[in-house]
């Protein structure tokens, strides 16, 4: 915090919080389209 | 290429485009804010979870009541869907809140009202998919299911409420566009409809999950599945 009393740096605060949200968000969307995939192949099987 | 997966690939390829612009502007354009400094980013992805989760439960309380109501598998299916896509953003709104907290107030986690209820939501909707995979006879657990998520949707509206309703804790109250400078705004709307296009997505796959599970149980000799 600077004289002013603004927060100052806190880069890896911003960084950590995109990877997990974006981590979060890539993880789920990719193991949603294996388990539907695979579904689909069960139904056709 | 059917309707169905052509919708699919616009939804995606609508949520990347906006994810894109959405971050450049959320980490690039828009200014440092007054106090907070850089820091404050991290609402770019934080409030739009918010707002996704609160949208995904209210979606999975209309069709737990259109269950009740119709016994259509179908609602089911879409309550079961968006339960799971609301605790996902759920959980990233809880994770990026406290990252948030930790420069800001100082803390990793308080028993604010607005955190204490946003918790007791992410248990709630967690301990609503227990329940959808320990009961294994379909229409059993489509109705008690349903008969949980509206006892349970009661916390949402808790939820959104909670700054008003309890005063203000850590949390802050509730901005307008009125109250923002334009210049954050943009950023905000850019990354809210990023992820209400992701959330369509994630529905729509997910409902096509659940329908294809429940066709594959329909076809299984009912010895198996109420064991």
């Amino acid at each position: 915090m600077n004289m002013d009393g603004v927060l100052v740096g806190g880069t890896e605060y911003i960084v950590a919080a995109y990877a997990i949200v974006w981590g979060g968000l890539f993880a789920y969307g990719i193991s949603l389209m294996f388990r539907v995939k695979k579904s689909e192949q069960e139904k056709a099987s | 290429m059917n309707r169905a997966r052509l919708i699919d690939t616009g939804l995606l390829l609508l949520a990347s485009t906006l994810l894109g612009f959405g971050a450049y502007h959320a980490l690039s354009v828009a200014p440092p804010e007054r106090y907070m400094g850089e820091v404050y980013r991290i609402l770019y992805v934080h409030v739009p979870s918010a707002w996704s989760a609160l949208i995904a439960f209210t979606v999975t309380f209309a069709a737990n009541i259109a269950y009740l109501w119709k016994s259509r598998p179908g609602a089911d299916a879409l309550a079961e869907a968006s339960a799971e896509v609301g605790l996902l953003f759920c959980g990233l709104l809880l994770a990026s809140g406290s990252i948030f907290a930790r420069p800001t107030w100082g803390v990793w986690w308080q028993w604010d009202p607005r955190l204490t209820t946003a918790a007791i939501m992410f248990f709630a909707y967690a301990g609503y998919m227990a329940l959808r995979q320990f009961v294994t006879d379909p229409e059993k657990r489509a109705t008690w299911s349903a008969v949980v998520g509206i006892l349970i949707f009661v916390d949402v509206p808790i939820v959104y409420f909670s700054v008003k309703w309890f005063g203000a804790g850590l949390h802050q109250l509730p901005s307008s566009p009125q109250t923002t400078s334009p210049a954050l705004v943009t950023a905000l709307r850019l990354n809210a409809f990023a992820f209400l296009a992701l959330y369509g997505w994630f529905l729509r796959l997910r409902y096509r999950l659940a329908r294809n599970n429940q066709t594959h149980e329909s076809m299984e000799p009912p010895a198996v599945r109420t064991a």
